[in-house]
């Protein structure tokens, strides 16, 4: 049987794009698939360049793509995980999603004409929508989930765990590029007894309360975390010992003045903080360690106020336990 | 349990008809890029799939490493997968050469096209070796600084039979690249590659 | 007296399609080396007409053989016979005092000529 003929029909019909050009990539062919689509004729974009049709495209990758694919002779591969499209073509999806054009893979192919041994290049294309749907909801719940992993459910802050895994990268960086980094610990003051005083209920608001209060204060790169009961930390990047103090103070002097409304009664509080600041040879455990000594401090020294580290510390409190 | 062990001369057969396909693969590049091409003599192994990770552990562990995967079939029940591994400082140096330093493309893109460029090249130089011609599935990233990259590849390797390793050193004029190229190849792909060995052998 | 031809290539393969490539009018002995060493200890120790000679090799590669010719001034044809065929390669083998560049796989026509032109045939 003779199946010369299957080509045409094939073409018109097929259910992907295939786009035909010469070694100038100007179009040789388009078929149907890709002129409906686009919304234009055969006819009136023959021996046109390919970018001056599909102005969108991205002309200094793919050319380069397809050079490489004529003067190799090899295929080349472009998928919708890496760009999402090449060409800005609708879908016939309903729009229930927020990508506006056909998601595509593309393969690029290295033709030769038998005759004249003229070399063309083959741009397949193939409507990858569905895929890159599935994927965008896939991601979106990845990242959801990974949000319920990083937070402390009741204050929504950042749980130890994770606050824990970005003190290290922050130490690490500061570390390699020299970069200040400071540390802030705090304790609600007195916790314990407003929790006996007005129940557990009560606690738990003022602890959303504050953590709300003291996030307001913060830049966008601080790194807020519950550490624990009503201890909480903070990493300050890029922050040297006297910004540290500052924002430590601030928090202090906040907490105090702003008391926490519950059942018609205005519940004060405040804050113990211990500051401590990063250098070459500080571990995050000893960052860690050094705030929380300060810390311990400023609740000897009669709460509401901000230590900061200073090696005596540890001699000072051994005295006190002995 | 069929044989898929070669004997030395199809191993011998096998290395020459690469080394004759990465030649054809370098002068290719060379003048794609502009640039001499030296490829090193490839270091062929023929290992049981299995093993692959273990040899790869040493040598990728503890560094930024990218693992691409390309699958290829051919005519005859050729078939197979190849994955290329490299370190990441070294795609930087050859994505400047391709020209990638000048638009906003992603790190995974410029990864599969220059994996692609590599294999594809040297896969059709073989596929003539072999009178045969290769389609090719689009290049996906398997693992890319990820410290599970033994891991990625253990899943990989774990389909295939027979491992075909091949260590290629890219000398450009001004630096070299270094990276592995892994056939993965199963094992009735095998004996059909045995066979058209033999056929190649029994022509000389 | 029959010429005396060197094929020097590691591998079997290449050596015997070589072999089989050589124009039957061509009367001369074969002898073989796996390596650039010893292509170099056959060539120091009897009279060779001509050497086809691969590039890539292990323990020394073609282009260590050509310059090795060249130093010690031995008097041998050199036709390279190499899968890598790029030009900057082309050239760097001609200026070491090669003969005529043939490409892997050889074609036998291509090999004739060559041998044809430098009377090896």
């Amino acid at each position: 049987m003779n199946i010369d003929w299957l080509s045409g029909p094939l073409l018109q019909q097929l259910n992907s794009g295939v786009i035909l050009l010469n070694k100038q990539l100007q179009i040789v062919y388009i078929n149907p698939y890709i002129c409906r689509r686009a919304d234009i004729q055969l006819e009136s974009v023959q021996g046109k360049d390919l970018f001056s049709v599909f102005t969108d495209a991205p002309q200094a990758w793919l050319s380069r793509k397809l050079h490489s694919v004529l003067s190799l002779q090899s295929p080349a591969f472009s998928s919708w995980e890496q760009r999402q499209y090449l060409f800005k073509l609708p879908h016939l999806r309903p729009v229930s999603s927020a990508n506006q054009y056909m998601a595509q893979n593309c393969s690029m192919l290295p033709l030769t004409e038998p005759g004249s041994n003229e070399q063309y290049v083959c741009l397949l294309i193939e409507d990858a929508t569905d895929a890159y749907v599935y994927q965008s909801q896939l991601q979106q719940s990845n990242l959801q989930l990974q949000q319920v992993n990083r937070l402390d459910g009741l204050t929504g802050v950042l749980n130890r765990n994770y606050w824990q895994q970005q003190l290290e990268v922050e130490v690490q960086r500061a570390g390699r590029y020299q970069h200040p980094l400071s540390l802030l610990f705090f304790d609600l003051d007195k916790f314990k007894r407003l929790n006996d005083e007005y129940g557990h209920q009560a606690g738990d608001i003022v602890l959303i309360e504050v953590a709300k209060l003291i996030s307001s204060l913060l830049r966008e790169t601080d790194l807020f975390g519950r550490y624990g009961g009503e201890e909480f930390a903070i990493i300050l990047p890029d922050t040297p010992l006297e910004g540290a103090i500052e924002v430590a103070r601030r928090i202090c002097r906040r907490v105090a003045a702003s008391p926490i409304s519950y059942q018609q009664q205005q519940l004060k509080t405040s804050v113990s903080v211990g500051v401590s600041e990063f250098n070459a040879a500080t571990s995050a455990d000893e960052l860690i360690q050094q705030a929380d000594l300060a810390l311990y401090q400023a609740k000897r020294n009669g709460r509401n106020q901000v230590v900061t580290y200073y090696p005596e510390l540890i001699d000072s409190l051994k005295k006190v336990k002995s | 349990m069929t044989d898929l062990s070669f004997t030395e001369e199809q191993r011998d057969c096998l290395q020459e008809l690469i080394n004759v396909a990465m030649g054809l693969a370098s002068d290719k590049l060379a003048r794609f890029l502009n640039t001499f091409v030296h490829l090193q003599v490839p270091a062929i192994g023929l290992v049981n799939a299995a093993e692959i990770p273990e040899q790869f552990r040493g040598q990728y562990q503890g560094l930024h490493s990218s693992m691409i995967s390309l699958g290829f079939f051919g005519d005859g029940g050729l078939r197979g997968e190849t994955i290329l591994l490299y370190q990441l400082e070294n795609a930087g140096k050859i994505a400047a050469l391709l020209g990638y330093d000048d638009d906003a493309t992603s790190e995974a893109e410029m990864l599969t096209d220059i994996s692609s460029i590599l294999t594809t090249t040297f896969l059709n130089g073989l596929a003539e070796q072999l009178d045969n011609s290769f389609s090719y599935a689009a290049p996906r990233v398997i693992s890319s600084r990820d410290n599970d990259f033994i891991g990625k590849l253990e899943q990989t390797a774990f389909h295939w039979q027979l491992a075909l390793k091949v260590d290629i050193r890219y000398e450009l004029t001004d630096y070299s690249f270094d990276c592995n190229m892994i056939l993965l190849i199963p094992g009735e792909a095998v004996l059909k590659l045995k066979t058209i060995l033999d056929h190649v052998l029994a022509e000389f | 007296m029959a010429l005396t031809a060197l094929i020097c290539d590691d591998s079997l393969l290449a050596r015997n399609q070589m072999k089989k490539s050589l124009p039957p009018a061509f009367d001369a002995d074969i002898v073989t080396a796996s390596n650039g060493l010893e292509a170099l200890a056959v060539l120091r120790s009897q009279e060779i007409g001509v050497v086809f000679l691969d590039l890539t090799m292990p323990e020394l590669d073609g282009v260590g053989v050509l310059e090795a010719i060249k130093a010690e001034k031995m008097d041998v044809f050199v036709i390279v016979v190499s899968a890598d065929i790029q030009p900057e390669m082309q050239k760097r083998v001609m200026e070491l005092g090669a003969l005529a560049f043939i490409q892997k796989p050889v074609n036998t026509d291509k090999l004739s000529a060559v041998m044809r032109q430098y009377g090896l045939i």
